[in-house]
């Protein structure tokens, strides 16, 4: 199957007070059409400029995708394209859904004029299709009495709603890659169910490839096919899922893995808690170039040669790839 | 477990009028937490989840005293407190101590680490000069933060750093118990495994009881012993951690722990039982059992009364006709 999606060597990097930051640093992955690809990892690991550098939402005044990085969807080449080309791209063919909907949202227009509007915009469409257009859309993220709905304002909604307009404005234009920046993360825990629910259920009707940036390792399980973890701007491990959970060989994904206080593991007959376990230390400053692997002074295997020689990326074999020394796929 | 319970509440309710109209008369309430009863022992956590609005928070605010509530008996340590005024408070404050989900905004930015942790003894009187540095040290120490780092302020802390400075503070007056309002959710899981460990660690050694505020049930399932599930202002379930995990007996418990995600992609979404529909707002919750518009198995009977918290088995309580 061939990728829709191309990230080769990407560098993002922002200008700070305290210097350059690399907030992604080197990053390459394809994402197949059709598919759910999950990528996790912990705050400023750079899964979201990740996914704003794809979409060309870096900030110009501050920050920039390197020279050398290369997006490109569906052949095109996406680095080059002009703030205008992205705009026909953005909404369109390629779209994104964010954590909080309410900063998304116009809170003063109404929910149909918006999705209209990016109907109108991208399939010039006229106003009253537009708007018949977001009804059938409500109704698709089942929105009860869409046709009443199209015309309240963002305020009127709850959250979980909120989030089904999103979903309906970036699916409005039938888009190719949807791109989910923690999604569910502020929604409560049922909604979050209906919400995953219905992404999964649209991306079979829609065959629209999903992106799904997420710190939560129970929802990359749960929802995704193949999995890219990132630290510290770099990508660490890639596996398809069930082979990530299984398997994680990287010493990072493990020490995750074992971080997280698990649902589905029975307590002993005493109930005493297991411990969880640490990773101790703390995530490197990217504002100063690391030498070597990033996660290796944190590392419990960690050798000289990690310290000072970044680690090449080791086939597993059956797509399971892994940055690591030490490791023994 | 000897002796008076370390927190009993019976009763509690808290509203929130609502005013409105152009003499701002009160035109309603958010019942935020509408009669809830439960006791803490020594040395035990009790768990208190449910998703945004079931009133967890209020619960924890109003037995700090941090807010006056409106009605029920508020006793920590056998003693009534829910009547006194914050002066004759005061003594009580040393036995409950607190710590946030975001500690920053608690700390004075302007103050050193070492005088944040301080501050509460000598607050209390209970010490000065060299005795409370030395303590500080032995704080410090405690909760895994290096000493030398006394001097620094709170921006120059990592996020788990600062919620170790936000422990330190809690334990300085040896408190009893120490209500923790979702203290780990918003750190990173690495740190997260850290905080955890650390109040676990605590609580064996000091016989310190918690009230774990959170709505994460991975978490809750770490750490409490018993937990008491939250729905609109009621409890609607409470037993023990294992109990609750394995035998869930009120329908909207089954339907969050259905809702959760786990790390596991065998588990997959299909064929769970996913509730419809948002939690109702607490200003205006539905009639009788207050989750009769989303339940599964609502009956007619449901919408008219309100289901009793009734003991279904030895410290099992289950608010539900059904069952």
């Amino acid at each position: 199957m061939s990728a829709i999606l191309e990230v080769r060597d990407l560098r993002t990097q922002f200008d700070t007070l305290d210097g350059v930051v690399r907030a992604v640093d080197g990053v390459s992955f394809d994402l197949a059409r059709g598919e759910t690809l999950g990528i996790v990892g912990e705050s400023g690991c750079g899964k979201s400029v990740t996914a704003l550098s794809i979409l060309r939402l870096i900030p110009p005044e501050t920050g920039r995708i390197a020279a050398g990085s290369s997006i490109r969807f569906e052949g095109e080449e996406l680095t080059g394209l002009s703030e205008q080309e992205m705009k026909r791209l953005r909404g369109h063919r390629i779209s994104m859904i964010f954590q909080e909907p309410m900063t998304s949202l116009n809170p003063v227009l109404t929910v149909g004029t918006q999705i209209a509007e990016n109907v109108t915009r991208h399939l010039g469409l006229p106003k009253k299709a537009a708007l018949a257009r977001a009804v059938e859309m409500l109704d698709l993220v089942r929105i009860a009495d869409p046709g009443r709905r199209v015309y309240e304002y963002p305020h009127q909604l709850s959250g979980g709603m909120r989030q089904r307009v999103m979903i309906a404005m970036a699916l409005s234009c039938d888009p190719q890659v949807l791109i989910a920046d923690e999604p569910t993360t502020a929604l409560d825990v049922t909604v979050q169910a209906q919400i995953l629910d219905l992404m999964l259920e649209l991306k079979e009707k829609t065959g629209t490839a999903i992106v799904l940036i997420t710190h939560d390792l129970g929802v990359v399980a749960e929802t995704t096919q193949r999995v890219v973890v990132m630290y510290a701007g770099r990508k660490v491990e890639e596996a398809p899922v069930e082979a990530l959970f299984d398997n994680p060989l990287h010493p990072y994904t493990r020490g995750l893995m074992r971080a997280i206080p698990r649902l589905d593991v029975e307590a002993d007959a005493a109930g005493t808690r297991p411990r969880l376990q640490e990773i101790p230390g703390l995530v490197p400053l990217l504002t100063r170039p690391i030498i070597g692997c990033a996660f290796a002074a944190r590392c419990e295997l960690a050798t000289d040669r990690c310290r000072t020689t970044p680690p090449p990326f080791v086939d597993a074999g059956g797509g399971h790839i892994v940055a690591c020394w030490e490791a023994k796929p | 477990m000897s002796g008076a319970p370390v927190l009993e509440v019976e009763n509690l309710v808290k509203h929130f009028p609502i005013h409105g109209g152009l003499l701002q008369r009160r035109v309603g309430a958010v019942k935020a937490v509408d009669g809830v009863s439960f006791a803490i022992a020594k040395g035990e956590t009790l768990g208190l989840v449910g998703e945004s609005g079931c009133g967890k928070s209020t619960i924890g605010k109003t037995v700090l005293k941090l807010i006056e509530p409106t009605a029920g008996r508020i006793l920590l340590g056998g003693e009534d407190v829910t009547a006194l005024k914050p002066g004759a408070m005061w003594p009580h404050r040393r036995r409950i101590q607190t710590i946030f989900q975001d500690p920053y905004s608690s700390m004075n930015p302007r103050l050193s680490a070492g005088t944040i942790v301080g501050e509460p003894l000598e607050n209390f009187g209970i010490a000065k000069g060299k005795d409370l540095e030395a303590r500080v040290v032995r704080l410090f120490e405690r909760v895994g933060l290096r000493p030398d780092s006394m001097r620094k302020y709170a921006h120059e802390f990592s996020g788990g750093q600062r919620q170790r400075l936000g422990i330190a503070k809690a334990l300085s007056v040896n408190p009893d118990l120490i209500v923790a309002d979702e203290p780990v959710s918003a750190l990173d899981v690495s740190v997260q495994a850290q905080v955890l460990n650390l109040l676990i660690d605590l609580q064996e050694e000091l016989g310190l009881a918690y009230l774990f505020i959170s709505h994460d049930l991975g978490v809750m399932r770490h750490i409490s012993h018993r937990i008491a599930v939250m729905y609109l202002g009621r409890i609607v379930e409470i037993t023990d951690k294992r109990t609750l995990f394995t035998n869930p007996l009120h329908p909207y418990t089954e339907a969050l722990l259905s809702a959760a995600t786990a790390p596991d992609p065998r588990r997959k979404r299909r064929g769970k039982k996913i509730v419809q529909g948002d939690v109702p707002s607490p200003a205006n919750p539905p009639s009788g059992c207050h989750f009769h518009t989303r339940c599964p198995y609502a009956v007619a009977e449901c919408k008219v009364t309100s289901p009793p918290l009734k003991e279904v088995a030895p410290g099992h309580h289950v608010a539900c006709l059904l069952r």
